[in-house]
């Protein structure tokens, strides 16, 4: 099943004639459960591109189609819903809240949407992504890697449709990379987590089920379509 | 006030809030109705309002999840179908080959017109593609069992210096043929999460590779390296190369290289090494510059404390 679709997608920066064209019609289709990579040099639009994917910034012209439901019209507020309930980001920074303990950050976007948390589920979350020893230390006492697993695990707790990833391994050196890496495929084999992840280094993509490549505003190749 | 009136207005009131009430209970089981025929009906573009901060629409955000669901199962069962499909004609193109050469040299054996030096060769040839087809049904058979999960594999903490060593000889002989060496860099052993049995295939297979695609006298490095989650263990030859776009694709099935056209394979064998990897909770990763060298790294999880 097509989890999210793009349709002609465009995005523009700016007015005639200095019309920048970050996004210039991109059509894209992502399966449930596949593990997509974007691959871009910077500036060939791929952050612009997760942005429209996530409904944090809107299209000039397409559509973006979450799970049958097209975002690009929302209104902001209904944008805000929709992210806190279908979309789990992962960025370059780790956005910890510094006063919350490990276990507090990664239940904190369940307990915003007023939901009750699903212990166990997240529990095998902290266990999969090798937190069990670290559940009550604060974000400032773990290392990279370990703060971004911790990212992670938030992103995943609220059992979000898609999971959006940024350059997740940027701020990080190979060793941690590696780890983290592993722990998204792990994520996206044992809770079949529909995963897309924005990179520049091929030796990070090779992971996914699926690379494409976008330059210019504009997808260049898929490649291993199954 | 008149008591009488007193009564007429605070039944009606009565009355008018029973009105609204049943009015909002009708309300609300109309639109659970609505959402569970949708469901029924195999729709997701359930039109209640599932954007909002309200507990209807968080209702039917759950109900739109349920529904879509079922349609994910549906569509899963359809899409294993199609790998099956195309696995089955995959696997009858790569047969085909080694087949028809088998047939071909079997008739000219026969037919018996032939010098002793060419029935030897045909023999040999023969030989070759029967060892090729049992070597094909092996990983056929491993790899349709792993696919389906008719294979449980069973990680548990084991010691992985054995399995490498396990590994090695497997490999011994096509190496001692290429007088190719094979170098461990000393490491201490660590107890890693894995399956023995099918690790060491896992690691045999990426050593056939880089025992292949060397060319002869040369040598091929393994080192182990340890990460806060995962060890990994780096298989790197000085042989042909993957291109950089190419990496993603190695791990797929029947994918060939472009620079590996000229030597004999089936793209099984670092497929199958990947299926290994995965489903024990690992992972591989291919790093290489072509006409350099190339690096396997195959990750497994440590034992948690």
């Amino acid at each position: 099943m097509v989890i999210l679709k793009t349709e002609a997608l465009k995005k523009y920066y700016g007015k005639e004639p200095n019309v920048v064209k970050a996004l210039d019609g991109v059509d894209l289709e992502v399966q449930e459960g596949e593990f997509v990579a974007v691959v871009g040099t910077s500036g060939s639009g791929k952050s612009t591109l997760l942005h429209m994917l996530g409904g944090l910034d809107k299209p000039t012209d397409g559509k973006v189609i979450v799970g049958g439901k097209d975002i690009s019209g929302m209104t902001d507020e209904q944008l805000t819903i929709f992210r806190r309930r279908n979309v789990g980001f992962v960025f370059q920074s780790y956005n910890l809240v510094p006063i919350l303990n490990v276990y507090e950050n990664i239940v904190l976007p369940i307990e915003l949407d007023g939901n009750t948390v699903d212990q166990d589920y997240v529990e095998n979350i902290i266990e999969t992504l090798g937190l069990s020893e670290k559940k009550n230390h604060l974000p400032n006492n773990l290392s990279g890697g370990q703060q971004q697993r911790v990212a992670i695990a938030r992103a995943l707790a609220t059992k979000p449709s898609i999971l959006l990833a940024d350059e997740p391994t940027g701020n990080l050196d190979t060793k941690s990379s590696q780890d983290v890496l592993g722990v998204l495929k792990m994520t996206s084999t044992k809770f079949h987590q529909t995963i897309v992840m924005i990179t520049h280094n091929e030796q990070i993509a090779q992971l996914a089920d699926r690379i494409i490549r976008i330059e210019d505003g504009k997808i260049v190749t898929m490649e291993g379509w199954i | 006030m008149d008591p009488i009136i007193a009564i007429i207005i605070s039944v009606s009131l009565c009355l008018i809030t029973v009105f609204f009430c049943y009015r909002y209970v009708k309300k609300t089981f109309d639109d659970v109705d609505y959402v569970l025929d949708s469901i029924l009906a195999k729709k997701t573009d359930i039109s209640l309002k599932t954007m909002e901060d309200s507990r209807l629409s968080k209702l039917g955000h759950k109900a739109l999840r349920i529904a879509e669901m079922n349609i994910m199962d549906v569509s899963q069962i359809k899409h294993e179908k199609e790998i099956i499909q195309s696995f089955i004609s995959d696997m009858s193109h790569q047969m085909k080959t080694p087949l028809s050469s088998v047939t071909m040299y079997t008739d000219l054996v026969l037919e018996g017109r032939i010098t002793e030096d060419e029935r030897q060769e045909f023999l040999y040839r023969i030989k070759k593609g029967t060892e090729k087809l049992q070597w094909m049904m092996d990983s056929l058979v491993k790899m349709s069992r792993l696919e389906v999960g008719a294979i449980e594999l069973n990680p548990v903490p084991a010691g992985i210096k054995q399995t490498i060593s396990e590994s090695v000889s497997d490999v011994y002989a096509a190496s001692v043929k290429k007088n190719i060496s094979i170098e461990t860099t000393y490491f201490d052993d660590i107890m890693l999460l894995n399956d023995r049995k099918w690790t060491r295939e896992a690691i045999a297979n990426v050593l056939e590779n880089a025992i292949k695609y060397s060319s002869i006298g040369g040598e091929v490095n393994i080192s182990i390296e340890k990460l806060p989650i995962y060890t990994k263990i780096n298989i790197t030859d000085h042989g042909i190369g993957i291109f950089s776009d190419e990496w993603n694709s190695v791990f797929k099935r029947f994918y060939r290289g472009r620079n590996a056209k000229g030597i004999d394979g089936a793209g099984l064998g670092l497929y199958l090494a990947s299926l290994i990897l995965e489903k024990q909770g690992g992972y591989i990763l291919v790093d290489s510059r072509p006409g350099q060298y190339t690096t396997f790294s195959m990750f497994l999880q440590n034992c948690k404390k």
